[in-house]
C-alpha cells in the first residue's frame, strides 16, 4: 500500500467476534472513500467502528488529529461526540416521528457553533418539500433514503457515513439518489466513507477506495486503480461493471430519443422520459462498448464518440480500458475488451479512438423519486 | 359500602405496587436488552425467581427484612418511627414483587422488539443513551409496555400469599379482593364470597382484554 492521502481519518483496529476477525489499518483522505468488498469481508464493522456505534478490541481511531479511539490511552470516544453523520442502508427514519422531526432530531442536538448546514438547506439540495409534513411509513425506498441523508447532514457532520445506502433501491433510483450524493459532495463538501460491494458504485462515486477481503485490507489507493488491482480481481465482479454517469438532456429528438451531454461529450440515449435541460444518470455497461480506431462509416450503433485511451489494465483474463470522453469537461469511461482486441487494436496509453455505443445500451436511471 | 371499600384498596395496592415496579422493570430491561451487560443471564434469573418461589416464601423474606428487627424495618422505626408491616404498603411492597417478573419480562420483549439501527442512528445524530431510551425506544416500545404494566397489574390485584405474610388480612387496612374472599370462604358466607370472585374475575377480564388489544396493535404497528 504505497499510495496514502493526506490523513483525515487515521486508524489501526482489530476487531474478532464468532469466528471473524478484522484487522484493519488505514488513513482516508477527503472526498469520498470507499469500502469496498464482498459480503462478510468486515465492510460495516470497520464502519461501525470508525462511527463509535462497534468498539474494537484494540487500536486506534483518530479523526483531523482528534483521538476517538485507543486502546493504549484508554480513550473511547461514544458515537453521539464523534460527529459523524451515518446513513444505513434500511435508513433507519424513526417511525414515530414525521420527516421534518427526522430531519431536525439531531440538528436540535448539535451546538450553534457548529450548525454550518441548516435544514431548509437540506430540504431544497435534497428536493424534499412535498415530504417535510408526511410520516415515514408512506415514502418511497428513494424518498426514504433521500430523508435518511438529510438527517445525518443536518448535524453538520465531520465526515458522512453510508453503510451500502443504494444496495436496497432498484436501479432506477440507485441512479437517483447516487446524482444527490454528488451534489451533496459538491454543494457541502462534507468527506464521506462509503460502504459498497458495487465495483461500479465505487467506481461512480469514489475518489478513494479501501479494498477489503476477510477483514483484511488487501488494496487501498485511487478508486480508478484499486479496482484493477490482482488482489481485488478475484471478488470484484467485472461482468456486472458499469459506468454510472452523470448526464443532461440536450436535445430530445422524436419518441424517447434524446441527446444528452456527458461532460461535453454528447451520447444519444433511448427510452429518455426526461425534458430537456434536466439532468439524469445514465448507465453503460463496461462489456457494451466498442472500441474503434477510425469512426466506423456505416453502423446500426447511434453513438460513435472520440475519447483518448487513459490507462490500460490486465486483469485476469480482460482488460480494462478508462477512456476519457469530452474535451474541456472530461469524464472517463470504463471499457472491457478481450486481450486479442488489445493486441489487433494496438492500443496504448493515448491512443485516440472512437467507442461504438448503441442507443438502447445508453440506460437512464431516472426512478420515480 | 364494604365491597366497594375492598375493590378500591386493593386497586390502590395494585396501582401503588404497579407504580414501584415500572422504572425498575424499564431500567432491568434496559440493562438486560440494550446495554446487554456481562452476567445478564444470571441477572435475568434473579429477575424471574418472585416467579419460581411460592409467594409465601416471598411474604415471609419481607417480614423479616421489614419487621421491627429486620435490616430495613429496624432502620425505619430508628430514624422515622415509621413501622411498614401489617399496613396497605407492605401489602404493595409484596404485590410488586410478586408480580415484578411479569412486568419485566414482557418490558424486556417490548423493548428488544425496537430496531436496534433506530437507536444506532439516534446515538449518531447526537443523542446520549439516556436520550435514545427516552424518545426512541420508550416511544416504540410503549404498546408492549403498557401491556406489560396491566400484566404486572392484574398479578398485583390477586396477590395473597405474599401479602397476608406480610400486611396480615386486616378489614379496611390491609385486606385486599383475594383476602377477603379468603375470610368469607372461612366464615361459610357463599353469598359475599361468590360477589368478590365475580368482582376479581371481572377485574381480571377486562385487565386482560385491554393487554391483549393494546399487545395486537403493538404487533400490527412493528409490520
Amino acid at each position: 500500500m504505497a499510495y496514502m492521502a493526506d490523513s483525515l481519518l487515521d486508524l489501526k483496529i482489530r476487531k474478532s467476534f464468532g469466528g471473524f476477525s478484522l484487522q484493519c489499518e488505514a488513513r482516508f483522505g477527503d472526498g469520498i472513500t470507499a469500502i469496498f468488498g464482498p459480503s462478510g469481508s468486515g465492510k460495516s464493522t470497520l464502519l461501525n467502528s470508525i462511527a463509535g456505534l462497534v468498539r474494537p478490541d484494540d487500536g486506534h481511531i483518530a479523526f483531523d488529529g482528534d483521538v476517538l479511539y485507543s486502546s493504549g490511552e484508554g480513550v473511547y470516544e461514544p458515537p453521539e461526540k464523534r460527529r459523524f453523520g451515518y446513513v444505513f442502508q434500511d435508513s433507519a427514519l424513526f417511525p414515530h416521528m414525521s420527516v421534518s422531526d427526522n430531519i431536525h432530531y439531531g440538528y436540535k442536538l448539535t451546538a450553534r457553533a457548529n450548525r454550518r448546514i441548516e435544514p431548509s438547506q437540506l430540504v431544497e439540495l435534497l428536493q424534499l418539500e412535498r415530504l417535510m409534513d408526511r410520516g415515514v411509513g408512506n415514502l418511497s425506498g428513494g424518498e426514504r433514503q433521500r430523508v435518511a441523508l438529510a438527517r445525518a447532514l443536518a448535524t453538520s457532520p465531520r465526515l458522512l457515513l453510508l453503510d451500502e445506502p443504494l444496495a436496497s433501491l432498484d436501479s432506477g433510483l440507485r441512479g437517483v439518489i447516487l446524482e444527490y450524493l454528488k451534489r451533496i459532495r459538491r454543494e457541502l463538501g462534507t468527506p464521506m466513507v462509503y460502504v459498497s460491494h458495487s465495483i461500479s458504485e465505487v467506481m461512480a462515486l469514489a475518489d478513494n477506495a479501501l479494498a477489503l477481503r476477510d477483514g483484511q485490507a488487501v488494496a487501498y489507493g485511487r478508486a480508478t486503480e484499486t479496482l484493477v488491482m490482482p488482489e481485488v480481481s478475484t471478488f470484484a465482479q467485472f461482468d456486472t461493471l458499469e459506468n454510472l454517469l452523470g448526464a443532461k438532456v440536450a436535445q430530445r429528438h422524436d419518441d424517447d430519443i434524446a441527446e444528452l451531454e456527458i461532460g461535453d461529450a454528447r451520447v444519444i440515449a433511448a427510452g429518455v422520459r426526461r425534458d430537456e435541460g434536466d439532468t439524469l444518470t445514465v448507465s453503460i455497461r463496461a462489456g457494451d462498448i466498442i472500441v474503434s480506431r477510425q469512426i466506423p462509416p456505416q453502423t446500426s450503433a447511434r453513438n460513435a464518440i472520440r475519447a483518448t485511451v487513459s490507462q490500460i489494465h490486465m486483469v485476469d483474463s480482460r482488460v480494462l480500458l478508462y477512456a476519457d470522453i469530452g474535451v474541456s469537461d472530461v469524464v472517463s469511461v470504463v471499457v472491457e475488451i478481450t486481450p486479442n482486441s488489445l493486441r489487433a487494436l494496438e492500443l496504448r496509453e493515448g491512443t485516440e479512438i472512437y467507442l461504438i455505443i448503441k442507443a438502447n445500451s445508453v440506460l437512464p436511471l431516472e426512478g420515480g423519486a | 359500602m364494604e365491597l366497594l371499600g375492598i375493590l378500591g384498596l386493593t386497586v390502590q395496592i395494585a396501582v401503588v405496587g404497579t407504580a414501584i415496579n415500572l422504572p425498575l422493570a424499564l431500567g432491568v430491561s434496559w440493562l438486560i436488552v440494550k446495554r446487554r451487560i456481562p452476567g445478564r443471564l444470571v441477572f435475568d434469573a434473579l429477575v424471574s425467581l418472585p416467579l419460581a418461589v411460592p409467594p409465601v416464601v416471598v411474604g415471609y423474606a419481607l417480614l423479616l427484612l421489614l419487621g421491627n428487627r429486620g435490616p430495613i424495618g429496624g432502620l425505619l422505626q430508628d430514624a422515622l418511627g415509621v413501622e411498614l408491616v401489617f399496613t396497605w404498603f407492605a401489602a404493595a411492597l409484596a404485590a410488586a414483587i410478586v408480580s415484578f417478573p411479569l412486568m419485566a419480562r414482557a418490558v424486556m420483549v417490548a423493548m428488544g422488539g425496537v430496531d436496534e439501527h433506530l437507536e444506532m442512528a439516534a446515538r449518531s445524530l447526537g443523542a446520549g443513551a439516556v436520550r435514545v431510551f427516552f424518545t426512541i425506544t420508550v416511544p416504540l416500545a410503549y404498546r408492549g409496555i403498557l401491556a406489560g404494566v396491566l400484566l404486572g397489574f392484574v398479578r398485583a390485584i390477586s396477590e395473597f400469599g405474599a401479602t397476608i405474610i406480610v400486611a396480615g388480612n386486616i378489614p379496611g387496612k390491609t385486606q385486599t379482593l383475594p383476602l377477603a374472599i379468603y375470610s368469607e370462604v372461612l366464615l361459610g358466607d357463599d353469598t359475599m364470597a361468590i360477589r368478590l370472585i365475580a368482582v376479581s374475575v371481572g377485574l381480571a377480564v377486562v385487565t386482560l382484554l385491554a393487554h391483549n388489544w393494546l399487545l395486537d396493535r403493538a404487533a400490527k404497528n412493528r409490520l
